[in-house]
């Protein structure tokens, strides 16, 4: 017999426990798939989720789910992300330079526009009219490494899986058509 | 004339499925929109062929276009699929968008669209616990693949007179014995001029090679012969040394042969 203090409890230290499973990072990238959490949480997994998520919010935090490859809810992957975008100074903290980051939109909104992919040659000489050729090859590098960007075995690059999880795409287009056309020297 | 024609055209068939394997790979590899393939068309001329093919090479050709435009059919289904959601821009007007706007603004539209994963990357009591497992039973290097390439990965060394004394190969008489009847050998063949040293060196089997390059290293060393290497044929030569032997010596590595 189950009483409404009992199951309260259980809740409880089945949110503590799924806060844990997230917030430590046990593989290479970071999450936790759906089959995962099925194990450590039971099958009502999707609820203690949404209960974290809504706790999690005074903390500036949020339960985020990336669809995986083959679309079910096992392959679904569960991970912690912030609730609110950083700040522009917070991400260089970070040790994301500016260049860096704009390397990186230009990038993603470019591979979105062609379908999803993109010969990294066609890549690199489509911004090479704005950055200098070794911060390209270094920062294409560096967010392949980091899931930002993926890299197939034709060459094509297409977006990672770190930016479906972090990077709300449909915004960032959508601002980049919305900046005004005024130009800078740099720019030029 | 009739054989003639019947290869020239079979030769047409099999160039129009090369064409078409190429084109797909293009199409793979690059941005272009994958409905440039008319995939009814090339099924069609794929079904028209392949009552004519007879060699196995052919036929797997057959089958790798055909494996090719499934893949293009992927393409395709994803291309729509993309070009449905609403991430769908005009790429030309992206790229111009992009190219007037400042870096800074670019940063600023990510920053603002980005929400980092949070984590903590530490080591657990489990993972420490783990790592020392692993470390523990890790056998050494040069244990580890004995089993398979035995002692093969072992390095080389030197081989000392010592060494050989004491694995009786050599005795110091012996030794010292046969050091002399190689010197006087040497004297004798080669009359006081120098001769090839390969050529002297050379015994009836490898093993015995291998002896007269050890002893006559000795004799170099002793100061009783003397080598020299033409520096444009790299032929070595060895001569024994009349009186006593100058300051200047200098050390050559030969491999024996």
């Amino acid at each position: 017999m189950s009483n409404p203090e009992t199951e309260r409890a259980l809740l409880e230290r089945k949110t503590r426990r799924a806060f844990q499973v997230l917030v430590l990072q046990r593989g290479r990238n970071p999450g936790v798939k759906g089959w995962e959490m099925k194990r450590y949480l039971g099958k009502d997994y999707k609820k203690v989720l949404e209960v974290l998520s809504d706790d999690l919010k005074p903390l500036g935090l949020e339960v985020f789910q990336v669809p995986g490859a083959e679309g079910t809810d096992d392959s679904t992957r569960f991970l912690l992300r912030f609730r609110e975008a950083p700040t522009m100074s917070e991400a260089e903290t970070a040790g994301f330079r500016i260049d860096d980051l704009a390397v990186l939109a230009a990038s993603i909104a470019l591979i979105n526009s062609k379908q999803g992919r993109i010969s990294r040659k066609e890549l690199e000489t489509f911004l090479r009219s704005k950055f200098p050729r070794w911060r390209i090859d270094y920062s294409i590098d560096r967010y392949t490494k980091r899931g930002y960007l993926d890299k197939d075995d034709k060459d094509m690059m297409r977006i990672g899986w770190r930016t479906r999880a972090e990077v709300d795409e449909r915004s960032l287009m959508t601002m980049i058509l919305a900046q005004g056309t005024k130009t800078t020297p740099e720019a030029k | 004339m009739a054989g003639r024609e019947a290869g020239r055209d079979s030769d047409k068939k099999l160039e129009d499925i090369l064409r078409l394997i190429e084109l797909c790979r293009n199409i793979e590899s690059s941005s272009v929109s994958p409905f440039e393939v008319d995939i009814r068309e090339k099924l069609l001329l794929l079904k028209r062929h392949i009552p004519d093919w007879e060699l196995i090479d052919v036929m797997l050709k057959d089958s790798e276009a055909m494996q090719r435009l499934v893949a293009i059919v992927k393409l395709q289904d994803a291309w729509i699929k993309h070009r449905a959601s609403a991430l769908f821009i005009d790429p030309l007007l992206l790229e111009l968008k992009i190219q007037l706007i400042s870096r800074e603004e670019l940063a600023d539209c990510f920053a603002k669209c980005w929400h980092p994963v949070a984590q903590i990357d530490q080591l657990t009591a489990k993972g420490l616990e783990k790592a020392f497992v692993y470390w523990r039973d890790l056998v050494p290097l040069s244990e580890r693949f004995r089993d398979q390439f035995g002692n093969y990965g072992a390095q080389t060394g030197l081989i000392q007179l010592e060494e050989l004394e004491s694995l009786s190969i050599f005795s110091k008489e012996e030794f010292e014995s046969r050091l002399n009847t190689l010197h006087k050998e040497l004297t004798d063949r080669s009359g006081g001029v120098e001769m090839d040293y390969r050529e002297f060196i050379s015994g009836q089997t490898p093993e015995e090679t291998a002896l007269r390059a050890y002893l006559a290293a000795f004799l170099v060393t002793e100061g009783r012969a003397t080598l020299r290497v033409d520096p444009l044929t790299e032929q070595i030569f060895i001569s024994t040394v009349q009186g006593t032997p100058g300051p200047e010596t200098k050390s050559v590595a030969i491999a024996v042969r």
